[in-house]
């Protein structure tokens, strides 16, 4: 017995030690970190619901398993939906934000808020600025039927030309679309904005 | 570990004689995974740093008191808790970056360096001699990260920006469409890394020669 806490002790001590140090880290940083996500989530939004205004945070519902940010501009009218939706992806799960308009109706905006997917590549999925034309294809597209990838210019309302024919990425960003689509939309409160 | 280095030299021999990643090829999974530009190889060398400093003076500091039996029980404990606060700092004042070195922060906890200083100099050197070595490999592991971080984003993404978004470097806007993407992708970290350290080993075979002659 002895023997054991000879040679263990200092492991136990050190254990209960680091184990308030990373509390203590944890309630130091945690503020900081949610407010990170946060912000980001908000700059999203900003970017696919045009209008919003961002000192009015948008009130969060759940609408078939996915949060839905009802969002209003400076007067307080509902100019369109936020949907934070996850799928799966190439490498790791893709994170959106998909903008709708008040009724629904129309997609106003895709942002991938995570991904992993391949630089250079599959990562253009992801606007900056004006640059990557992918996701912007989806910037005023009908909400009433699927989009379809294509591999050429789009020539159909519904259609969506691809990154490269061989980068799934594009795939993977439609069905995510799509599900908003198919399992969200009909759900939605209905807004008389 | 030899003892009449002197302080300096165990600091420089991190950086040079002993490049952690250049000499010793060890650390190759965040060598290889983070080095397509600059600023993640920064962050990315800076945390890493942070973590052998912190894992080099505890262990220093117990020295005495460790069971051999049990060290690596204790050097895991110190570097995992030190890697668990870098990357808790990255998320809350470096959120971007940490987003992109993703599970590569936590990775530390694994990246042999570290727990070869521990073992080799830590465990049996003082304070002093272990914080200069710990600053001197990671110097040496940032520089190393720093040199592949610069050749992959200046050929793969054809401009070579500073943290903080200034362009250091930017090729003429002819180059961008034609930017080597492959130099991104991790064959690109394999071909860097080969030719860095075919430079390096030509450079270190060379040296002898001249003393001689």
């Amino acid at each position: 017995m002895k023997k054991f806490v000879h040679e263990s002790w200092l492991v136990v001590v050190m254990g209960g030690a680091f184990a308030a140090l990373l509390a203590t880290t944890q309630s130091a940083t945690i503020d900081r970190i949610r407010e990170n996500e946060r912000q980001e989530l908000n700059t999203a939004i900003a970017e696919v619901v045009p209008g919003v205004d961002a000192a009015k945070p948008p009130e969060k519902l759940s609408v078939a398993e996915h949060d839905v940010y009802r969002c209003l501009d400076a007067q307080g009218k509902v100019v369109g939906w936020a949907v934070d939706a996850t799928g799966a992806g190439f490498i790791d799960k893709i994170r959106l934000v998909v903008g709708l308009s008040p009724d629904g109706r129309t997609i106003t905006g895709v942002k991938a808020i995570w991904h992993l997917e391949t630089p250079g590549l599959g990562n253009k999925i992801e606007t900056k600025g004006t640059e990557n034309f992918y996701p912007l294809q989806y910037t005023g597209k009908s909400t009433q039927r699927a989009m379809e990838l294509v591999k050429r210019p789009a020539a159909e309302p519904h259609e969506i030309q691809a990154i490269t024919g061989a980068t799934y990425s594009s795939q993977y960003v439609m069905d995510i679309v799509n599900a908003v689509i198919a399992r969200v939309v009909p759900e939605l409160p209905a807004e008389q904005g | 570990m030899p003892e009449e280095m002197s302080h300096f030299q165990q600091f420089k021999s991190g950086i040079v004689e002993n490049n952690p990643v250049l000499v010793q090829l060890l650390g190759m999974c965040p060598t290889l995974a983070i080095t397509n530009s600059l600023e993640n190889a920064l962050v990315m060398g800076a945390a890493a740093t942070f973590v052998v400093v912190m894992s080099n003076l505890i262990t220093s500091l117990l020295r005495k008191l460790i069971q051999p039996h049990v060290r690596i029980l204790i050097f895991t404990l110190t570097i995992a808790t030190f890697v668990t606060i870098a990357d808790m700092a990255l998320k809350a004042h470096l959120y971007q970056v940490s987003k992109q070195l993703g599970a590569f922060v936590p990775l530390i906890i694994v990246n042999c360096i570290i727990i070869c200083r521990a073992e080799v100099v830590a465990l049996k050197s003082g304070v002093v001699r272990s914080l200069v070595d710990a600053f001197g490999i990671g110097i040496g592991f940032t520089l190393a990260l720093s040199i592949l971080g610069v050749i992959r984003e200046i050929l793969g993404s054809g401009s070579l920006t500073l943290p903080g978004g200034t362009k250091l470097v930017e090729l003429p806007a002819g180059f961008e469409p034609h930017a080597w993407i492959i130099m991104i992708l991790p064959p690109g970290a394999f071909l860097t890394l080969g030719v860095v350290v075919g430079v390096v080993n030509y450079l270190r075979q060379r040296k002898p020669k001249e003393v001689a002659a």
